[in-house]
Parts: C-alpha cells; structure tokens; sequence
C-alpha cells in the first residue's frame, strides 16, 4: 500500500524528463531501493501500470535494484551486512559491538529510464 | 522502429518533497522556531503525551501545532482548549503528512511567535516514515502495549528518529515488554537515538523528557539570537 504514493511521485517525475527530450514512450524505469524501504516490487509494477495507462508510459517496467543494509560499527568504524530477517542475531563481525548507523539500505534513486 | 535509448536520471524520488523539507528548515531558521515530529502508530498515546508537554513547558515557549489526522478535528479541539494556536489538517485518506502540507499548514500559525511548532502526525508507522518534514526532532512513540519487537518490523521508522518515546509504562505490570531488547535491536540501526520511557498519565519520566527537549529547544533558538 505504501508504494502507492512513491509510484506517484517516480510517474510525474519521469514523465517531465521523458517529455523535456519529446520522447515518444517509456520503456523501462530503473531504480534503486533499499531494503529498509521495504517496497514490494511485484506491488509497484501493478500500481505502475494502473497510473500510467493512457500515457507514454503505460506497458514500462520497473526494473528494482535492491540495495542491501548495511551498518557502520559505532565503536570500530567496520562497515557491515545485515541480514534484515536475522537482525536480532546481528553484531560487529570485527568488534562484536552492537550499535551501529545505517549507511545504505534507505536508498530511493530513480537511475534512468529507457525511452524512444 | 524508432531507437531505445537511455536517460540517466540519478534522482531522489522524493526530491521534490525534500527540497520543500529544506524549506522549512530555512523558514524555521529564519523565523527562529523549533519543528518537533511526533510519529506513532494509532492509539500509541500522541495526542495525551502533547498535552502533557505542553501544559509543563507552556509557561517557558510560545507552541504552536498542526494536528494531522484522516478525519476528525477532535485533537486540534483538545489543544485549542488551552489556547494553543493550532492548524487541523485532514487527509482525508492519505497516510501521511508530506512536507507540502505543513509548509501550507505553516502558513496559518503566528510563526513570528512561536519558539516550537509540533506536527502529530498520522498514525502510521511506516508511510510517516518516508517523508521529510523539515523537522530538528522527528521522533517516535512506541507503547507498551504494542510490544516491544516493534523495532523488528518496522525499522524504517526507527532509523529516521532521533528520540523514541515510550508510553504508557505505567500498565507495563501487565505486558511483556522487554525494555533491554528493545534497546538493543534500535540501537543496532540506529545508535543515536535517545530512548525515554514514560507515562502521561502519572507523570512518570515526563520531566526527564521535557529537560531534554527545552535543552534542544534553547539550544537551537539561541544559536540564532
């Protein structure tokens, strides 16, 4: 359900781009989303096609690269994975150390799109 | 056949919701006032810890708030009755506050004098979590009764805050809720943040609370005198 306004939002924005350079119709969205965000890929596309029938973009796919989360030690500095359905087992891999800042995993790009 | 090509875009998606969030910040600095967030999910106790915090700082800062629900005016009424300036916005089905809505929403209070304006936001843990408002303190509220493995399932939330408030500890006799856990999964994602357990209602861990938000307040407000 939250994918619906972010859908909306990715829409207007590549369709402003797509008609700057007169394209004629959207192929393909490409975007990069992290974990953290939690969107359902499947969910986005359906949304996708619902609010882009009629314009250029209608039949475009949304191709998503999942950006994993990872975490930077708060006592060593070590950047590393989490494994978001495994959280609660988590620590420093160098420190053991269990707090830490998110540096990716909150990503929300949209990178290019395919037009012709 | 015409060519494909491809565009790079390298954008936020929600840039423009960002670019009005510093906006806002700007407008605060300039009109020197302090934006507090307060984000939960519903029935997590926002409007009666708020008004709480206010009557105890109320005497110190001139506070103002936008009251955003999906329907209603019923907490923008409980806050005027103690003559709060106050700004009901009704979304009328959207989950969230955007930064746009409270820049327009800003428009409507008297920010020459005001030193803090507090967004309730909707009940929501996930939407309210996307969006920027431009705020110095977006915080959470997580009550006792919806557990404490909140952190778990909704951890967007619990990186984008720098305070998580915990309510209602004065029914904690009657859940399980494990205060050391909680602790330790936020502070995995997020090891900044500040926790304060407590309960509106008896008025435990409020003054502890308010300390650290006139703390932040004054700090903000004289680095601009």
């Amino acid at each position: 359900m939250h994918e619906l306004p972010i859908t909306k939002s990715i829409f207007k924005t590549v369709i402003a781009k797509a008609e700057s350079v007169e394209a004629q119709h959207i192929s393909l969205v490409a975007l990069q989303i992290g974990v953290l965000r939690d969107y359902i890929p499947e969910i986005m596309q359906k949304y996708w096609d619902y609010i882009a029938k009629g314009s250029i973009a209608e039949g475009a796919k949304i191709e998503i690269e999942e950006i994993p989360v990872t975490v930077q030690c708060n006592d060593c500095q070590t950047i590393y994975d989490v494994d978001m359905s495994n959280i609660e087992k988590t620590r420093c891999p160098n420190c053991g150390c269990q707090q830490g800042n998110v540096v990716t995993g909150r990503e929300m790009r949209i990178v290019g799109i395919e037009i012709d | 056949m015409s060519e494909l090509k491809y565009i790079d875009l390298k954008q936020c998606i929600l840039e423009d919701n960002d670019n009005v969030a510093n906006e806002i910040r700007s407008l605060s600095k300039e009109k020197k006032f302090f934006v507090w967030n307060i984000m939960s999910s519903p029935g997590a106790g926002k409007t009666t810890f708020i008004l709480s915090v206010i009557k105890r700082l109320m005497d110190r800062f001139r506070i103002g708030v936008i009251e955003g629900d999906i329907e209603s005016t019923v907490d923008a009424q409980k806050m005027q009755a103690l003559g709060i300036p106050t700004v009901q916005l009704r979304t009328g089905g959207d989950c969230h506050l955007d930064a746009a809505m409270i820049k327009k929403a800003m428009e409507n209070l008297p920010l020459d004098k005001l030193d803090i304006v507090i967004i309730e936001n909707i009940g929501n843990l996930v939407c309210p979590a996307e969006f920027d408002l431009g705020a110095d303190l977006p915080s959470m509220l997580l009550s006792v009764p919806e557990g404490d493995d909140k952190a778990l399932k909704y951890p967007l939330m619990f990186t984008v805050c720098k305070a998580l408030i915990i309510t209602k500890i004065d029914c904690l006799s009657m859940f399980d809720f494990d205060f050391e856990a909680l602790q330790i999964n936020v502070k995995k994602l997020n090891a900044d943040l500040k926790l304060f357990p407590v309960s509106a209602k008896n008025g435990a861990g409020m003054e502890q609370f308010c300390k650290f938000l006139e703390e932040i307040v004054n700090e903000k407000i004289q680095l601009l005198i």
